[in-house]
Parts: C-alpha cells; sequence; structure tokens
C-alpha cells in the first residue's frame, strides 16, 4: 500500500519535473529558467563587476590589450589585423551574442527554426528576395580579396573562442528563454548581417505600386502627383557643383511596350514608410574654433540589443573610433586619428522587377529575347520548430529571382512571376571599403576606400583635420535609359536589361563647396545638370531645416550641432500651419475652435511635453488622407509624398494648381479638424503631450515588452531633424571636431551590453531622449595607456 | 536532529550536483536522501520542501542583491508578477514543491 503510494507520488513528481524541463507553448522550460544555479540567474550581472582579468588566447600572434572605459566602450590595441578582427569577434560575442545570431537569422530567413510557425512569412520573404543567394555571392568577392579575408577569418575565429567555452549556464538570457543553443559562426553569417543591412536599406522599391498608379492616373495627373524630383529641393551635391563630362553615352530608352499592363483588379494595395537619416560637415571657415566638423545621425528601427556597438581599434596603420555592427567586422561609421565620416541612405533606385513570359506548358523555361531560357532552380529548405520542413523552388532568371508568382504574390496582391534585379545580388564587397576608411589618411585615400562601397547605397559625408569636407552620393548605379525600372519592366526583352555601371569615380560628389557646409537627408541627390538619370522618392523637410539652420550659423560650436540633431521644428508646420488656420471657415464648432486656438502662437516645434505638436500632426493626418481619399481609387499608402502634398495644397490655395481633390479647401481643413478633434478626445484619457501620443518605443528584439521601454519623453517626428518616430529613430548620434585633437560626443538608445540584467544594458536611453551626449574617449595609439578614465583591464597572452 | 542533518544533506549535494548536472538534481537528491534515512513522509516532504526552498532562495538572493534587482525586476514584469520579491518567492515555492513531494515519495519506496 504504502510502495503503491509512493510509486505514486514518484510517478507524480516525474511527471512535474518532466513538464518543467519542457517548454509549453510559447512559455520556455520553467524548470531550466528559474534554476538559480544555470538558469535565468547567471545573467544577474554584479552591478559592481570587475571586468578585469587575463585571457589566454594562444591562436593570436602578439598579446593584446583591451581597455574598458567607464561607459564599457572597449578600446582593443592588437598588433595585426588577425589579432584586432579576432579580438572584435570576441568582444562582440562577449556583449551581443544572442542578438547577432537572431540578425543573421533574420537576414538568411532562418527565424522559424527557432520561433516556430509564427516566424515563417517572414522567412519565406527573404528566402524568395535571395537573401542568401546574395550573401553568397557577396562572400565570394569578400573571400577573394586578402585583406577582407583575414579580417572576416579572424572574426569568424574569434566568435567561435568565445562560444566553444560556453556551457547552458553561460548561455545569454534570450537562449534559455526561446530554448535554442548559440551555434558556431562562419562567416557567410558576417556576409547576411551586411545583407541585412543592403535590404533595410535599398530593400524598399516603389516599382510595383507605380505601376498601378501609371494604369489608373493620366500622364499629367500622375507627373503632378509623383514628381521624378521636388522643386526646392536642396540636394545633398549643391546647385552649381560642375559635374565631370560622363563617360557613358546616355543609353536610348526604347518603346514604352517594355512596360507591361496590369489591370487594376490585379492590385489592392501597400507602401511602407521611407527612413531617413542626417548626417553634415562644415568647413572651419564656418565654425567657431576654426576646425572642421562632422555629424551624423542614421535613423534605423530602434531596438534593443542595440544595433550599434562602440567600439575603438587600434592596429598596426589603424586608429579608429566608432560604432560597429555586432556581427560584422569593423567601423561602419567614425572617424580615426586623421578624419570622420558619416552615412545617411542614398535612395538612388537599384531594384527592379522584371514580368516573367514562362514558356506554357514547360514550367522550367522562361522566354528572353525570342528564345527559351532555363530557370535556375533553388530549393529554399525552411526548417520550423514544430513543424514539417517547408521547402520552397525559387526560380532564377538572368535578371535574378522570380520573388513573386502565383504561389507567392507581390504587394498590392499581384499573382504574377516577378524577377527582381537588385544590387545587392552582385558579387560586391563592402567590407573591403569599411577597412580603406578605417585606415584611410587623408580624402584621396578615403575615396579610394569608399569606391568599393557599391551596396546599399549611401551618402557619405566627410571632413577632415587638413580642413576638407566632402559629400559622395556613393554606390553602385547603372547606366539607366529614362524611366528604366521606375516600373515593372518585360523580361523577355533585351532592351529593358541593366546596362554598363556607371564608374564610380563618376557618382556625384563635392569637395569644399563654397557655401562652407554639406549635408543629406535622404533628399535627392543632384539637380538636373548631373549627367546620369536616376529615381526614387527622396524626402526633404529634413533638409530644408538643416540648410536653414547651418546657413546661419556663421560660427558653429559643438553645442549647435547638438542642438541641431535634437532638432524638433516642423518646417511642414511652418509651411502648413498658417495656410490651415487661414482656411477655415467660421462656422466651427467650439471644441474645434479651441484646439484652432492652442495653434495660434505655436512656435512649430513637436517638444515631447506640449500638446501643440499632438493637435497639429493629428490634424495633418486626417488632412493628408482626407486630402487624397478620393483620389480615382489610389489606395491609401501610395498617396503623394507630404512634401508634394504641402506644395499641390499651396499651389492650390493661390490658385496656380486645378485638382479636383482641392477644388474646396476650407471644407478639406474644416472636416479634417473635426475628425482631429474626435480622434484627439480620445487620446485625452493618456494626455495629450505630444510624446505620449507618438509613443516611441525601444523594444527589444523579441519582442517581449518587460525588456522593452516605451513612451519615452521625446520630442520630434519624421519631418523634423529629431526624427524620433514610432519605433524609429536616431541610432546614433555622432559629433565630432576635427582640431589638432580630436574631440568627439555619441549617444545611441541602448547600451553596451546586450545582457537584460546588466546594467549596461540601456544605460544610455535617458541620455538619448534628453539628447545629452558622452564625450568619446580616444586613446591614442599606443600599448600602454596612462588615464583614470581606464576602468578595466583585459591583459590578454598568447 | 536527523530532520536539521536531511536539510543541511539536501542543500549541500544538491549545490555540489547542481554545479555539473541540470536544475533537475532538485528532484534527485531529496528523493536518493530520503530513500537512506529513516524519516516519516510528511517529515520527508516538509525536510525536502524547506532544504530546496531554502537553497533556492538564498542562491538568487546571491545574485539577485548585487545585481541591483535589475534582472529579477525586468523577468518579473515578463511573468506579469507584481514586483521582484514575488518572483523570488514564486521560485522558492517552485523548488522547494519540486524538493518536497521527491523527498516523500523517496520515504514511500523506503522499504
Amino acid at each position: 500500500m504504502r510502495s503503491s503510494l509512493g510509486i505514486l507520488l514518484l510517478a507524480l513528481t516525474g511527471l512535474l519535473v518532466y513538464k518543467l524541463d519542457q517548454p509549453m507553448g510559447s512559455l520556455p522550460a520553467l524548470g531550466r529558467l528559474v534554476d538559480p544555479i544555470n538558469g535565468c540567474w547567471t545573467s544577474a550581472e554584479d552591478a559592481d563587476k570587475n571586468f578585469t582579468e587575463t585571457i589566454s588566447i594562444p591562436s593570436l600572434s602578439h598579446n593584446a590589450q583591451v581597455w574598458f572605459d567607464a561607459r564599457m566602450v572597449p578600446h582593443i590595441h592588437a598588433a595585426s589585423d588577425h589579432d584586432i578582427y579576432y579580438l572584435e569577434g570576441y568582444i562582440h560575442a562577449y556583449f551581443r551574442l544572442w542578438q547577432m545570431d537572431m540578425e543573421t537569422r533574420a537576414a538568411a530567413g532562418k527565424v522559424s527554426e527557432v520561433i516556430g510557425i509564427k516566424g515563417f512569412e517572414f522567412d519565406r520573404k527573404q528566402r524568395r528576395k535571395g537573401m542568401i543567394y546574395a550573401a553568397e555571392q557577396s562572400l565570394k568577392a569578400m573571400e577573394a580579396d586578402p585583406r577582407t579575408k583575414v579580417m572576416m577569418d579572424a572574426y569568424t575565429e574569434g566568435i567561435n573562442a568565445y562560444i566553444s567555452q560556453l556551457k547552458f549556464r553561460d548561455f545569454p538570457l534570450e537562449y534559455k528563454l526561446m530554448g535554442f543553443k548559440p551555434e558556431p559562426w562562419t562567416n557567410i553569417k558576417s556576409a547576411l548581417l551586411l545583407k541585412y543591412m543592403a535590404d533595410d536599406l535599398t530593400g524598399a522599391t516603389d516599382d510595383i505600386p507605380l505601376s498601378y498608379l501609371r494604369e489608373v492616373l493620366s500622364p499629367e495627373i500622375f507627373q503632378l502627383l509623383y514628381p521624378e524630383s521636388i522643386t526646392g529641393s536642396k540636394t545633398i551635391i549643391p546647385h552649381g557643383t560642375i559635374f565631370e563630362k560622363p563617360s557613358l553615352g546616355k543609353p536610348t530608352a526604347p518603346a514604352n511596350t517594355i512596360f507591361p499592363h496590369f489591370t487594376k483588379k490585379d492590385f489592392k494595395e501597400t507602401r511602407e514608410d521611407g527612413i531617413g537619416s542626417n548626417n553634415w560637415a562644415i568647413s572651419g571657415s564656418r565654425t567657431k574654433s576654426g576646425a572642421t566638423i562632422l555629424c551624423d545621425d542614421p535613423h534605423l528601427g530602434l531596438n534593443l540589443p542595440s544595433l550599434w556597438y562602440e567600439i575603438q581599434m587600434q592596429s598596426p596603420g589603424m586608429n579608429v573610433y566608432g560604432v560597429s555592427l555586432p556581427g560584422a567586422p569593423g567601423v561602419i561609421i567614425g572617424f580615426n586619428d586623421s578624419l570622420a565620416w558619416g552615412f545617411t541612405n542614398n535612395y538612388r533606385d537599384v531594384k527592379d522587377f522584371y514580368l516573367v513570359k514562362k514558356v506554357e506548358g514547360n514550367n522550367k523555361k522562361y522566354w528572353f529575347d525570342g528564345q527559351q531560357r532555363d530557370f535556375t532552380q533553388r530549393l529554399e529548405h525552411i526548417i520550423i520548430k514544430g513543424e514539417k520542413e517547408f521547402v520552397d523552388t525559387v526560380n532564377y532568371t538572368l535578371h535574378g529571382p522570380v520573388m513573386y508568382d502565383e504561389r507567392y504574390a507581390a504587394e498590392g496582391g499581384l499573382g504574377k512571376p516577378l524577377a527582381m534585379c537588385w544590387m545587392a545580388h552582385r558579387s560586391t564587397n563592402e567590407l573591403l571599403a569599411v577597412y580603406q576608411m578605417n585606415r584611410a589618411k587623408d580624402y584621396n585615400s578615403f575615396v579610394d576606400g569608399i569606391l568599393n562601397f557599391q551596396c546599399p547605397a549611401q551618402n557619405m559625408i566627410y571632413a577632415d583635420k587638413a580642413g576638407n569636407i566632402a559629400a559622395w552620393g556613393q554606390g553602385q548605379f547603372v547606366n539607366k535609359w529614362k524611366d528604366q525600372g521606375k516600373y515593372i519592366m518585360d523580361g523577355s526583352d533585351k532592351a529593358a536589361l541593366w546596362g554598363d555601371l556607371i564608374p564610380m569615380r563618376e557618382n556625384p560628389h563635392v569637395l569644399n563647396p563654397p557655401r562652407g557646409y554639406v549635408f543629406s537627408a535622404n533628399e535627392c541627390i543632384t539637380d538636373s545638370t548631373y549627367p546620369y538619370w536616376y529615381n526614387q522618392s527622396f524626402v526633404e523637410f529634413r533638409a530644408w531645416r538643416i540648410d536653414q539652420v547651418l546657413d546661419t550659423l556663421p560660427k558653429a560650436t559643438i553645442q549647435d550641432m547638438f542642438a541641431l540633431q535634437n532638432d524638433n521644428y516642423s518646417v511642414l508646420a511652418a509651411n502648413m500651419l498658417p495656410l490651415m488656420l487661414r482656411l477655415l471657415p467660421d462656422s466651427l464648432g467650439d471644441r474645434e475652435k479651441g484646439y484652432a486656438n492652442q495653434l495660434r502662437n505655436w512656435n512649430y516645434r513637436l517638444s515631447a511635453g506640449k500638446t501643440e505638436g499632438s493637435i497639429f500632426q493629428v490634424w495633418w493626418f486626417y488632412l493628408y488622407n482626407k486630402t487624397w481619399s478620393d483620389l480615382s481609387s489610389v489606395p491609401s499608402l501610395l498617396y503623394p509624398t507630404p512634401e508634394r502634398t504641402m506644395q499641390l495644397l499651396q499651389q492650390a490655395d493661390s490658385g496656380k494648381v486645378k485638382l479636383k481633390e482641392l477644388e474646396n479647401l476650407p471644407q478639406l481643413m474644416s472636416v479634417s479638424l473635426r475628425q482631429a478633434a474626435d480622434s484627439l478626445e480620445k487620446a485625452r484619457k493618456k494626455g495629450l503631450e505630444w510624446y505620449k501620443v507618438k509613443n516611441t518605443t525601444v523594444s527589444h528584439l523579441s519582442r517581449l515588452p518587460a525588456f522593452g521601454f516605451s513612451d519615452l519623453k521625446i520630442g520630434g517626428w519624421g519631418n523634423t531633424v529629431n526624427a524620433a518616430k514610432g519605433n524609429h529613430g536616431p541610432s546614433w548620434r555622432m559629433v565630432v571636431q576635427l582640431g589638432k585633437e580630436i574631440e568627439a560626443y555619441g549617444v545611441y538608445p541602448g547600451g553596451q551590453s546586450g545582457n537584460p540584467g546588466s546594467k549596461y544594458y540601456a544605460n544610455f536611453l535617458n541620455q538619448w531622449v534628453a539628447g545629452r551626449y558622452n564625450k568619446l574617449l580616444f586613446l591614442p595609439f599606443s600599448d600602454k595607456q596612462n588615464t583614470t578614465e581606464i576602468k578595466y583591464t583585459w591583459t590578454i597572452n598568447k | 536532529m536527523r530532520f536539521i542533518l536531511f536539510i543541511i544533506l539536501v542543500i549541500l549535494l544538491t549545490s555540489i550536483g547542481e554545479q555539473f548536472l541540470p536544475w533537475w538534481m532538485i528532484a534527485v537528491v531529496p528523493f536518493g536522501i530520503s530513500l537512506f534515512m529513516n524519516m516519516k513522509g510528511g517529515t520527508s516532504f516538509l525536510a525536502g520542501f524547506i532544504g530546496i526552498a531554502s537553497f533556492w532562495f538564498v542562491a538568487v538572493l546571491m545574485k539577485d542583491i548585487p545585481n541591483d534587482h535589475i534582472l529579477s525586476g525586468r523577468m518579473a514584469v515578463l511573468f506579469h508578477l507584481s514586483d521582484y520579491g514575488l518572483l523570488i518567492f514564486v521560485v522558492a515555492l517552485l523548488g522547494g514543491i519540486v524538493g518536497g513531494l521527491s523527498a516523500w515519495s523517496g520515504a514511500l519506496l523506503r522499504k
């Protein structure tokens, strides 16, 4: 009796232990997780942890040092290229392993393997885009160059040296929560990470929506609403810059039949908001110190662990500081002892779609130039946790992968076979550019470096100690005929093929323009005197504001730069609001009148704690949508840009433009204000302060709210320089003054550690929100450092 | 006296065992000890419970206090618990239940 009760109890206990050792649904294995010895508690990092230690790494060529300052920024001194990238890999893995793993999984479309079916649609899209194919192509180029080969191999070695010593107990917290474990790093993963950036920055394209608009709008209206460049653009390469004579002739545009027609029924809708960034450099003639100043704040998705990791790296011929991407070697944005550089995204279109004409009755062939060609098939095996593997067959044409077809519809539900031709699929070696930029000594060696930067195209702003400033619209571009790639093209026609590559030295650039400053904020790159044709939608509001401020700063200081990067002044509001208020009819309700009156003395700043920004932005939101909602059935996400809308409303008011949608402006204003008032009444419960209405959030990559931060008290929006939107914004603010001694400041919304149990996890966040900066410790090149600012030291013996 | 000895043995052997083997040592150890120690079922449960619960409780505190409750605070939010104190209590309780039940079944199976 006793023992049968015992067996029963034992069975029950066994079952309980078994259950606690297994994940349940989306819950992790609780027993394993909460165990104080091996579970999550090992991530509870001692707040006073002493990071100083001696580490033995036999595979290094020489001894090395890593000094950590109080913010846990590592300053590495190593004796060879191999050693420096080895240590960078080791350190990235030490602080950010799970993030590197997840980001490369995301790039490759291997997320479902660890999160199950909910990652499937995402994975499938990545596979269809040919992300792994793209990384394989670039890896060939990276491994073919001896410099980048060493860089990648050593970086991978360093990561694996760190991973190989880990037991379950040492895994970053997220592995324990999600129930998987780190796998060895390979070079392809670094290549994937770089393609992830390329996809983030050049992935969006309007080809498909524009093909739709071309069907539903008359050519005149189309031109009016979607002009190729916007009037008054403060182009990145200033007006008046003389471009070199082009080495390539202007290709002739083929007949219009090159663009296949679709019917309205082929589409539904879609369009995503672009991403933006700002950078600028000021010549010494316009700064108080007389030294050049360079500023950069790339706007990207705001996540934790942060995309960026601050680092200083010293090895023979190199002393560089800046932000790196955990998962890839080198410093991406930063400065060295001679010069500084910053990037914003260059929106020139490098991704086009072709309608594939399949051979009827033969799934393996397609037509090109009157001949049948074979698809190259690529099998994409998507492993899904808890489900059967999914195998997707992706056909590759000479243009690129057939991303969409009847089995996988394009945006707008267009179920036609569309092949994608994308610069990111080419065998390019951006790492070589990183390698060279990090070591550049002057303008010429910098330019030599960036000429290897092909995709994603970037607006690169440059400044050096010698007093030079420059801007380059840098990337690999194709010599296109007018309108090539603007719409979906006929994939069977030879004339639609991408032609010659434009020699990189002919990319738009300017060195030391007379006005004494250069800047970019994702606006149009050149005026019409640039000899090559290109397209894409550019944004202008931030560029207008930056130009306005820089133009009136004869003696710029570092403080001025901080102020400009955190500037919440809305050019949209300044231009639109007077018109909106003036056009309001008298017959308004009291509530609407109240809101309108609150805006009458506003300074057009989207300040965090004020309500005017909320009222204006909500009103503008309804006005914008109301304006275009009747536009011959254009889906909501295909509306003309806010810049163009603003101009058209102004022109309609002055009678320069006649458009059905803009006939009754007073009515537009009052209806949209009423809608805004309704919406604001609802928002009142939470509070009408601008930061509460917009809710800037920095979330953990797993989207677990417990590890993220929301309702951050930061001002600004996409139309202000401080473009802090919902989950997108200035991912790294940097200001560098290149005097005799370099004086640099920076901040990003996160912290150096990826561990949510570390005090270094998000310790820069409040500074970032408040617009404050860290002074960056830039150590002189030496294997011995004598400063009290070093808090911990890793002595690394080979 | 035997009761105290039981608890001390549980704490000692579990803390050693968990260095090398996973968390379920908190079940194996109390079960094993109660197989060899002459103690009634209910008393075994109590000793196993107190042994594991206090071991886990102290082990968590040794991590949590120097950490300034950063991790426990975030984990509490994750599990929708009101604060980190409650989380630590629940963790100790969970460990205690597993330890107690194992000790009890060991005592019942002792010949």
